[in-house]
């Protein structure tokens, strides 16, 4: 015993010093690594190093199943679009723009631009089912680059593009990313859904149960998974003896299980026990189409998916709808390609259930972009070097010239990209000031350091963050009618009044606001966010045009004649109307007690209850505490003086994970901040979103079908409901009084379509069901090792990426610099 | 004790099945994280979690898991963190940074706290013994993140003794990882210091004052000679376990640690798959922690039986 923990003793003692020992050739300022992220070992001049961080590190950048952008980073370096923007300049000159104020179209894997085939398609492939009535925009080829080659040196070829769409469509892998090429998707690929369903009997759908009454009125058969809802199994019969399936219609009255003691009917079960189903934990069922289960799919690929090779370099695209000009090239700049033997290796099957790790790991991966991967560790760093058979660094079109010097440089001057995932921020920001990251995202603590400095950008984001006010009054019915609540103390009834809602959204003051819960935000003032471009042609944002300005004026009461233009107007726009506030609270009052929402029985004109608004989180966060107790304090000073008068309280939910947004369009919740990102350069696409009843907030209080806007088009009154002119406005024929109506791309001038929308975004806000607080953004510094040769943001190209990073210092240099400034940067 | 031992092992590996099928009949209980309403890929998710059984009944299902699992030693790829993947090789993977990194630190930590547990036994009720009994308290109190931030801010950023994250790659026993290894073996080794100091004075102090020690004295032996012939040996029948117990906890990580310093281990994948509600990762996760904590009792209640001969594991008598 003395003798082993003798040695147990010296070799711990040895690995200790093992492990304290000191390596050699390091000094006192750095520590050895492989990863590039230190200052001065193995800096190499000549050298460009971008070492970046992340705080998830993708696991998963398969272009057919990656699921989140932090498995897409990737791609950004090793693959390319069959298009790609850059900036206008004089290799790219763009007519009537100075150089490096828009963007010009550069054929990238493919060689040039598309070219509609729609009528000869239409004739050769009727099978395709273009509309007759079709001249353009439904089918396409497109000539690829013959240069192009995965970096092995495999020339990429049109077969290559036709079997990695089938891969990506494969009805057995049921790809993630596949949804990207049909349905509602804006590349819509003719049979594509059709080939990828092919192997699924049946689908299902989830539904809230409102949504599955409304569908049973419709005559739609809603089905409950009684394995899981009644732990019942294929054991219950009914009284034929037919064994009981999983899913179980609700409208079936069949008794299952009767020798058991839990007999059930589908029709029983809804009836019974709705509530069960009302919050969502339960889910109910739509059966979907199940007509195209076919398992000779592999043979019809070729008859049903309109992606096929029409040459050896050359691809036809056939679409189920049409899609032209910008919105085509834009969709096209992402790509399916994969190399498929690799691919093929990659593909498992367990149990009928298939998978496939390709692009998971170095061994897995192949890059035809300009960069490959040299380097991953999951969850740790990834790494990436030039791809040196890329044809970009020859083809002459990815080049520049530098507005500040006049020169001429290629793209890309980064050599190597190295990416650690890093999630603490504070030590983000440590490695930053060190000179071993390019970029820190500022925090709201650094907002007063560096926020100034001439290192910090600021990028505007898509998202407009609202209050979501809750207007279910059944709901808040129900809630108030709950035995726990206390009808004396409490209301919630008065949110729902028109004059409260509005005296709510007078109350605060939005820039103050962004300042206090979240400094690189700004204030927002109306539904469609400051980045979304309508024209992208001109790269005119909607926000800019007079129409967006003319609605927020109309809606915030501003008299534009008092100002010297619209912008101005615009300008003096701040959301926050104390005096009105009071007025309107007032107004609220008076109603809320002719309604019996509250009472006054003491008669000092103050309301008797709390109106307890109740904050839904997610989860519960700093963010979350400063964000209510601003609201708190000054909805207090709003409400002072009025009979509301520290009557109106926010208070935080219980954390509700995932479940939040249900809560709120369930009206179980009552206010929130969320908001929507939509396609950049599509404002139009916005509007469904407020009418599409399974995404709307206020779906279940709002209903779009029944509002009624009339907008004057082209000196013509013309009435339709909000759904209506939605679809209109997305290219949805819209039939009024016995005429077709089509404001969709290209239908009708961009002026139109931007005047429904204005007059559309005015309605949403006249609402009060979306209360703007803050559009989103962020700031960060950029490293003194680099700059972007643009310093203006531009909402389609940002400030160029690494494309446009140009170097102050290579690596050795650098390693110099930082060791010459103390180790310690300044900015 | 051979009859205990079985006994033991096989009352653990009960214990190890009720917690597996509890584990597994739980985290599938969960509903599915919900997508944004309307988002076009939902009823893909749908489809596959139909393909997948994960709408079977849970006693299917886990008998699927069982096969699965003793016919193939199959614990499935994952659906959702790596997908696609294989699980037991990305836990694998991930396993050696966490043991390598836990191992250093017990390795310093346990000579450290034992040396530091007797020093203050021998200066009992000294100032020294008060000295490092407050330290040791403080210590334990406060959590390792704590002393992460510190040592990290102190030694990376200030000082720029070591580099702020673990260096990347599999060369676990270079020099240069050894070394960006050590602020985080620094901050897990600061509480098994703390933990080793307090046990080994508390018992040493109780040994030293038993009358076993002033017979050793009178006998003639020195302080040290007594000491260490006899107080310490008996002293370790409590320590030597504890040592054993380190050994085995250093497979389980620290979530915290590891996250503050960007080592690429268990500790946070288990958190991760309960929250993207990967079934496959987190059951590895859930049955190897399961296995290690029960494999670690059983190791720490029979080696008292090999440490102090008196001691009978089992014994009736």
């Amino acid at each position: 015993m003395k003798k082993l923990l003798a040695l147990l003793l010296a070799a711990a003692l040895v690995l200790s010093m093992a492990a304290c020992a000191k390596p050699q050739g390091t000094d006192d300022t750095t520590a050895p690594s492989d990863s590039g992220t230190e200052t001065t070992q193995g800096a190499e001049a000549g050298k460009y190093t971008y070492t970046d961080s992340v705080v998830s590190l993708a696991t998963n950048w398969n272009p057919h199943s990656y699921q989140t952008n932090d498995d897409a980073y990737p791609q950004n370096y090793i693959a390319s679009g069959l298009y790609s923007f850059v900036f206008n300049d004089e290799h790219h000159p763009v007519e009537g723009f100075e150089p490096f104020t828009t963007y010009a179209v550069i054929p990238e894997m493919a060689a040039e631009e598309p070219v509609d085939v729609t009528e000869e398609i239409k004739a050769s492939h009727p099978e395709f089912g273009i509309p007759e009535s079709a001249t353009s925009g439904f089918a396409y080829t497109i000539k690829l680059n013959p240069n192009a080659t995965f970096d092995d040196g495999t020339p990429i070829k049109a077969v290559d593009y036709v079997e990695s769409m089938k891969r990506l469509l494969d009805p057995r892998l049921l790809n993630y990313r596949a949804a990207d090429y049909f349905g509602s998707a804006d590349l819509s690929i003719v049979g594509a859904e059709q080939y990828y369903y092919s192997l699924t009997q049946t689908l299902y759908e989830k539904l809230a149960y409102a949504d599955a009454e409304a569908l049973m009125a419709e005559g739609k058969d809603v089905y409950i998974d009684v394995y899981a809802f009644w732990n019942a199994s294929s054991e219950y019969t009914d009284a034929e003896g037919n064994a009981l399936p999983q899913y179980v219609s609700v409208n079936d009255e069949t008794v299952y299980g009767e020798n058991m003691d839990d007999a059930f009917s589908g029709k029983m079960l809804i009836t019974d026990y709705a509530s069960y189903f009302a919050d969502g934990s339960n889910p109910l069922y739509q059966a979907l189409n199940n007509d195209n289960y076919n398992e000779d799919y592999a043979s019809t690929y070729d008859s049903l998916v309109g992606c096929f090779a029409s040459d050896e370099y050359e691809i036809t695209l056939v679409l189920e709808k049409s899609l032209s000009g910008f919105y085509l090239l834009y969709a096209l700049s992402s790509n399916w390609l994969v190399k498929t033997d690799l691919y093929d290796s990659c593909i498992k099957e367990t149990e009928g259930v298939w998978s496939c790790n390709y692009n998971t790991s170095l061994e897995t991966t192949c890059s035809y972009g300009p960069y490959k991967m040299s380097s991953y560790q999951a969850d740790k760093a990834m790494h990436f070097v030039k791809n040196d058979a890329w044809y970009g660094w020859t083809d002459g079109q990815h080049v520049y010239t530098d507005p500040t010097d006049g020169k001429e440089y290629t793209m890309y001057q980064t050599t190597e990209i190295d990416t650690q995932k890093v999630t603490e921020a504070g030590t983000n920001k440590m490695m930053f000031l060190k000179g071993q990251l390019m970029t820190y995202g500022l925090q709201a603590e650094d907002m007063a350091t560096y926020r100034n400095s001439e290192y910090c950008y600021s990028s505007p984001a898509d998202t407009i963050f609202f209050l979501i006010l809750n207007g279910h009054k059944e709901s808040i019915g129900k809630r108030e009618k709950d035995a726990s609540f206390d009808q004396a103390t409490t209301d919630l009834e008065s949110m729902t009044l028109q004059s409260f809602r509005k005296a709510i959204a007078v109350s605060y003051d939005r820039e103050l606001f962004a300042a206090t819960v979240s400094p690189a935000r700004s204030g927002a003032y109306a539904i469609i966010g400051n980045t979304y471009i309508y024209d992208p042609a001109s790269g005119a944002t909607y926000r800019e045009t007079d129409a967006a300005k003319q609605v927020l004026c109309d809606f915030y009461g501003v008299d534009t004649s008092k100002y010297a233009d619209l912008d101005a107007a615009v300008d003096s726009i701040t959301g926050y109307d104390p005096e009105l506030a009071k007025e309107l609270f007032a107004e609220a009052f008076k109603e809320a007690l002719e309604a019996g929402y509250v009472t006054d029985k003491d008669g000092d004109g103050i309301c008797d209850q709390t109106v307890t608004i109740e904050y839904c989180m997610s989860e519960d966060s700093d963010f979350m505490t400063k964000t209510i107790d601003y609201l708190n304090e000054k909805m207090n000073e709003a409400t002072e003086g009025t009979p509301y008068a520290g009557k109106i309280q926010f208070v935080k939910s219980a954390p509700y994970g995932n479940d939040w947004s249900n809560k709120i369009r369930e009206g179980m919740s009552d206010t929130v901040l969320a908001g929507w990102t939509g396609a950049r350069m599509n404002p139009f696409g916005l509007t469904d979103l407020y009418v599409n009843p399974s995404r709307a907030y206020d779906a279940k209080w709002f209903n779009p079908n029944q509002h009624e806007l009339t907008i004057n088009i082209d000196g013509k009154d013309l009435t339709m409901n909000l759904t209506e002119w939605s679809d209109a406005l997305n290219g949805v024929v819209v039939n009024v009084d016995g005429v077709d109506y089509n404001f969709g791309d290209g239908q009708v001038d961009v002026e139109t379509r931007v005047q429904i929308l204005a007059a559309f975004e005015g309605t949403i806000l006249g609402t009060y069901d979306y209360l703007p607080m803050l559009q989103d953004g962020s700031m960060f510094l950029l490293t003194q090792k680099a700059y972007y040769v643009v310093d203006d943001y531009n909402g389609l190209l940002e400030r160029g990426g690494i494309q446009y990073l140009k170097y102050n210092y290579d690596d050795a240099e650098w390693a110099s610099y930082v060791k010459e400034q103390g180790g310690e940067l300044k900015y | 004790m051979l009859k205990y031992t079985l006994q033991r092992i096989l009352y653990m590996l009960l214990v190890f099945f009720i917690i597996t099928f509890m584990c597994f009949v739980l985290i599938r209980m969960l509903p599915p994280v919900p997508l944004p309403p309307g988002d076009p890929h939902t009823i893909v998710v749908e489809v596959r979690r139909e393909a997948l059984g994960y709408n079977k009944p849970y006693l299917v299902q886990f008998g699927i898991f069982l096969r699965n699992l003793f016919t193939s030693f199959d614990w499935g790829v994952s659906e959702k963190l790596y997908l696609g993947q294989d699980v037991l090789t990305i836990f694998l993977q991930k396993l050696p940074a966490t043991m390598i990194v836990n191992a250093f630190a017990v390795v310093i930590s346990i000579p450290l706290g034992v040396a530091l547990g007797v020093f203050a036994a021998l200066k009992r009720n000294t100032w020294i013994d008060y000295t490092i009994s407050t330290l040791t308290m403080v210590v334990i109190s406060v959590p390792s993140f704590v002393y992460a931030f510190v040592i990290q801010y102190l030694l990376c950023y200030k000082l720029g003794w070591f580099p702020f994250l673990m260096k990347a790659g599999t060369d676990w026993f270079s020099p240069s990882m050894i070394w960006s290894m050590m602020p985080a073996v620094f901050s897990l080794s600061f509480a098994v210091i703390a933990s080793f100091t307090r046990t080994t004075r508390a018992e040493l102090t109780e040994v030293l004052t038993s009358e076993f020690m002033l017979l050793a004295r009178t006998k003639g032996l020195t302080k040290g000679q007594a000491t260490v012939r006899h107080a310490l040996r008996n002293c370790f029948v409590v320590v030597i376990p504890a040592i054993f117990g380190e050994f085995i906890g250093i497979l389980a990580g620290s979530l915290i640690i590891e996250k503050i310093f960007s080592i690429p281990g268990v500790g946070g994948l288990t958190i991760n798959a309960i929250n993207a509600q990967d079934y496959p990762i987190f059951m590895l996760s859930t049955c190897f922690y399961t296995a290690i904590g029960l494999a670690s009792a059983l190791v720490i209640d029979i080696s008292y039986g090999f440490i102090d001969p008196r001691i009978r594991m089992g014994s009736k008598k």
